[in-house]
């Protein structure tokens, strides 16, 4: 191979299993003993297999020690909790028994593999989520495709694919994936907690086997030259420990800390997520200037619990609408689009409690007893006066109309009449509020009302609203109606349409504004919040910070002095970096012993 | 405010010459491999004495971990020769003998034209802004420009790092393609923004979302070019023929390529994961409710599950390399779908696109 590649492969594979006669060495070189206990454990004691797979998997200059030793490691732990090799042959039927294969299945559970199986799981179940309506998002598209494809939507549906992210099998998954965590997570702690108290482990006894090292003659004599090594490492802050011979030293253990808390953190999301869908609720409520409502189930428009709310759960206020008002953009490219949105509210926490004010705009919710109240939207609701064929004022007040546009803000909406005698009276309605005529055709041309205007399709008859099923307030069910032959003609404030058949006048007084309210309650918010802090704080530690070890070993030279090796080696260096820690170390330290790294100290150990 | 067209002409002429200077900067980078010397044919046994464990002929050897010196000595630019005799003679240097040698002189041209061509495109990117009023990332072709400006700056400072020059040709290569596209398929004139589209917790997610996705378009273009040299390394194992061997065998091992590649999407990863908390954070303000799986939610959360899944595969026996770099591919895969199919597509709380 013409290739020139750099502390090549061969040699550090042949590395990793140079360290397996040594079980010292392996501890040395196992960093991952907190991290990867889980590696290796892939079955109940692959505790052979994970030699195999330290020579196999390495498959590179990074797997040299580290990998191969991690695997080794992991391979080895594992035999150790299982009784060696004795459980390694797969899970043998009756001779693991319940808890044999209790164990087993935990293990594979837990393990780093079934971990990323799940996370594609979660990511590919996501999917269709995706793809396809969804009934939490958008149920009218979820109806329109029962309708449209009626046997694939029944199959689908069967599947819970409207609904994924409420889906029993989505659940399974991220249950599944959040238990692993747990056993993965939960043993690692532990692990980490105990070995926050422990010494590095004893220095390999061939450190020129290490990913990285150097070794030089000093005239220092073997305890001098450690002595000062250890003074000048936990002078920065490593963790030392000394023995004949060698000096080990360890730091960066806030990586694990970082992994963990990422992790935890995690759990956490998952359970602020569930208090919000279990505990939350959300609301929505349409509010006409001058008028209040209270937040009780039948006075919201529509109301979406948590699964463990009850109607009594519900804050107890109260909040009317003093005035609202939005401005827009008059001139240049942007005309007619919003520039603010401002209601003016008074609330009370209680039926009985002092009464306060505030203004809601769009990024800012009205908030009472926790529970966030955002203005959402706005329209205009014509008011209106009906009198019947009797001559008695059947109807007086405002109607809410729907925007079906934004740049003119024309709305639609009906006006129902049950009370007219001698019959029900209908009326559907566009209203313009700055009406011009465009060539025949009048229109609004501004959101704001400079010449509000009402036009009315007059109906009389039966409005069906005692036939139980629900209605729409904004449309008409025109089934029991018949068209009252008069031409809709546009109306401004104050004027009438007189009803054929003596059947009554309309009368349009005016208009107010109103503004649609959404309700949230959501206490799994602020937990989220800090999950999700600590989450990326968790991540930043993990990636930043690199755990590594370094050693050094002084024998007394042949010329008198020492010869002194120093090696080091870290795991998983996110960020990069040892590289240059390490020359730095090694120059300091050689310094330090006034030896020269550019001497020839002879040939390494082992060689 | 009405858009400022003069400057939004002079963001046009500054985008037009950075992708003509990164197609120069890209026929630097391929004269090197064309002219640049050749590395040393074999590797010299000459030991470097200080570095006593050093499996390596080229000085470059505590390089367990480490991208920086072996690639540096690899490199495609060809100056394996001073790196290599670095070790006796530089004596207890600053870093052992590991500074491995400057680069030569083609990587130097190209790494200056890269550097020309990003400031050209910066300041294409920052006048855009300038002429709309607002962050220039706010239609597709803004998002476009504004990500492969990341992705440049990004590369740069990471080529310089880890002296991964090699890497210069392949990113070119990505970055003059897409920017090209982007002039001529994409190209939106400037204009105002949706209003809706106006808050800091919004400008924050996206500008989040435009860095991350410029990481792992430089992650991505790692990965793909580590597949190749995986598979010329493994063919060449088995003594089979090999295709493009020059420049392959240039390279430094799928190794150095896999970690590189790890250390991008290390970056972009917490970006990211930043990214969508803000978004989070944003919605919650606007709507009251920070999660509602709207599309573009949903495909942010795969291509974050996805890249998580790449982060456990590299720490997972047997996923190492070529699968990991598999499913990073498809998180990029992932990315690229959210911007060019969902957003555009599929209706949704996100009127991003901008192109309707
Ligand atoms: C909710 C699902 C999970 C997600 C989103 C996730 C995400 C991540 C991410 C982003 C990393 C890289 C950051 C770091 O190194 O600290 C990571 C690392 C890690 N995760 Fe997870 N994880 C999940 C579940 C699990 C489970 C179930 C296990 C146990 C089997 C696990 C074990 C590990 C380990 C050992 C590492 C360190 C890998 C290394 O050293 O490179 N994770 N995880």
């Amino acid at each position: 191979m013409t290739r020139l590649r750099v502390g090549s492969q061969p040699e550090p594979e042949a590395t990793a299993t140079g360290f397996d006669h040594d079980a010292a060495d392996r501890e040395a070189l196992n960093l991952d003993s907190v991290a990867q206990g889980d590696l290796g454990q892939d079955g109940p004691g692959r505790g052979g297999a994970g030699q195999a797979s330290a020579g196999q998997a390495s498959t590179g200059r990074e797997g040299a020690g580290r990998d191969g030793a991690r695997r080794e490691g992991g391979g080895q732990e594992g035999g150790g909790q299982e009784g060696g090799g004795a459980a390694a042959t797969a899970p043998a039927g009756a001779r693991l028994g319940v808890t044999g294969w209790l164990r087993w299945f935990w293990r594979q559970l837990t393990s780093m593999r079934t971990a990323l199986i799940l996370l594609f799981l979660l990511a590919a179940g996501s999917v269709p989520g995706s793809l396809l309506p969804q009934e939490g998002i958008n149920p009218a598209a979820v109806d329109q495709y029962y309708t449209s494809h009626p046997l694939l939507a029944r199959i689908l549906g069967g599947l819970s694919l409207f609904n994924v992210f409420g889906a029993p099998w989505f659940a399974a998954v991220y249950l599944l994936l959040f238990t692993s965590l747990v056993g993965c997570v939960l043993p690692r702690t532990l692990r980490l907690a105990g070995s926050a108290r422990q010494p590095p482990p004893r220095a390999p006894r061939y450190i020129s086997r290490l990913p990285f090292a150097v070794s030089y003659a000093t005239t220092l004599a073997p305890e001098a030259a450690l002595g000062s090594a250890a003074a000048m490492l936990s002078g920065k802050r490593f963790r030392v420990r000394s023995g004949p011979g060698w000096v080990a030293a360890e730091k960066g253990y806030l990586r694990e800390v970082g992994n963990l808390l990422f992790h935890i953190a995690l759990l956490g999301l998952l359970v602020s997520i569930g208090m919000g869908g279990l505990f939350g609720y959300k609301a929505n409520r349409l509010l006409v200037t001058g008028t209040s409502f209270s937040n009780t189930v039948t006075a919201l428009d529509e109301f979406h619990p948590g699964r463990l709310v009850s109607p009594g759960d519900l804050q107890p206020f109260t909040v009317s609408l003093d005035k609202f008002s939005a401005s827009y953009v008059t001139s240049g490219p942007e005309i007619g689009q919003p520039a603010a949105f401002n209601a003016a509210v008074q609330y009370t926490g209680s039926p009985q409690g002092a009464v306060h004010r505030d203004t809601l705009s769009v990024n800012h919710p009205l908030v009472v007893d926790g529970v966030r109240v955002f203005l959402i939207g706005h329209g205009f609701a014509p008011t209106f006066r009906v009198t019947d064929g009797a001559g008695k004022v059947v109807f007086s007040g405002s109607v809410p109309f729907i925007p079906v546009e934004t740049s003119g803000l024309t709305s639609e909406g009906a006006v129902k009449v049950p009370d007219a005698d001698p019959k029900q009276l209908g009326f559907v309605g566009v209203f313009l509020p700055s009406a011009e005529d465009l060539h025949g055709q009048l229109v609004s041309v501004f959101p704001t009302p400079q010449n509000p205007v009402v036009s009315l399709v007059a109906y009389a008859g039966n409005l069906g609203m005692n036939s139980g099923s629900p209605q729409s307030v904004y449309t008409l069910d025109t089934a029991g109606l018949r068209r009252l032959p008069v031409a809709p003609q546009p109306l401004a404030v104050g004027q009438s349409m007189k009803l054929p058949d003596g059947l009554g006048t309309v009368t349009y007084t005016g208009y107010q504004q109103w503004i649609s309210l959404a309700i949230t309650y959501d206490p799994g918010q602020m937990p989220a919040l800090v999950s999700g802090i600590v989450v990326l704080g968790g991540l930043l530690l993990s990636f930043m910070v690199r755990r590594r070890r370094v050693f050094v070993r002084a024998r007394p030279g042949e010329a008198g002095g020492s010869v002194v090796d120093f090696g080091g080696l870290t795991r998983t260096d996110a960020a990069g970096g040892f590289e240059d820690e390490f020359s730095g170390l090694a120059t300091e330290i050689s310094t330090l012993h006034q030896g020269r790294l550019d001497g020839d100290p002879g040939p390494p150990d082992g060689e | 405010m009405p858009v400022n067209t003069g400057l939004a002409d002079i963001s046009n002429d500054f985008l037009l010459v950075a992708v003509a200077v990164y197609a120069l900067a890209m026929l630097a980078y391929a004269c090197d491999f064309a002219f640049g010397r050749k590395a040393v044919p074999a590797v010299r046994k000459a030991r470097v004495p200080a570095l006593a464990g050093a499996k390596s002929g080229a000085g470059a050897g505590l390089d367990a971990d480490g991208v920086d010196a072996a690639d540096g000595a690899v490199g495609a630019d060809g100056s394996e020769g001073a790196a290599g005799t670095a070790g006796p003679g530089a004596g207890a240097g600053p870093a052992l003998g590991l500074r491995p040698a400057p680069p030569g002189l083609w990587v130097r041209i190209a790494v200056a034209l890269t550097a020309v061509g990003l400031a050209a495109h910066l300041t294409g990117v920052v006048t855009r802004g300038l002429s709309v009023h607002r962050l220039p990332w706010g239609d597709m072709y803004e998002f476009v420009t504004a990500l492969t400006c990341v992705a440049v700056a990004f590369f740069l400072a990471a080529m310089i790092r880890y002296r991964a020059y090699y890497m210069g040709l392949f990113v070119m290569v990505a970055v003059v393609i897409v920017l090209g596209l982007a002039e001529t398929v994409i190209y939106t004139p400037a204009g105002p923004l949706v209003p809706a589209l106006q808050s800091y917790w919004l400008a924050i997610h996206v500008t989040a979302m435009t860095l991350a996705t410029g990481v792992f378009f430089v992650a991505a273009v790692i990965g793909i070019t580590y597949l190749f040299v995986d598979r010329h390394a493994r063919r060449l194992a088995a003594g089979r023929p090999t295709g493009a061997d020059g420049i392959l065998r240039r390279l430094p091992g799928p190794e150095a390529l896999d970690r590189l590649a790890y250390r991008t999407v290390v970056f972009g990863f917490p970006i990211w994961t930043f990214g969508v908390m803000a978004g989070a954070i944003w919605a919650d303000r606007a709507w009251g409710s920070y999660w509602s799986w709207d599309p573009t939610e949903t495909w942010a959360f795969i291509t974050w599950v996805v890249y998580a899944c790449f982060l456990h595969a590299r720490a997972t026996a047997g996923w190492r390399g070529r699968r990991a770099s598999g499913i990073q591919l498809a998180g990029f895969g992932c990315v690229l779908f959210n911007v060019l199919v969902i957003s555009l597509l599929v209706p949704g709380l996100h009127s991003y696109a901008g192109l309707s």
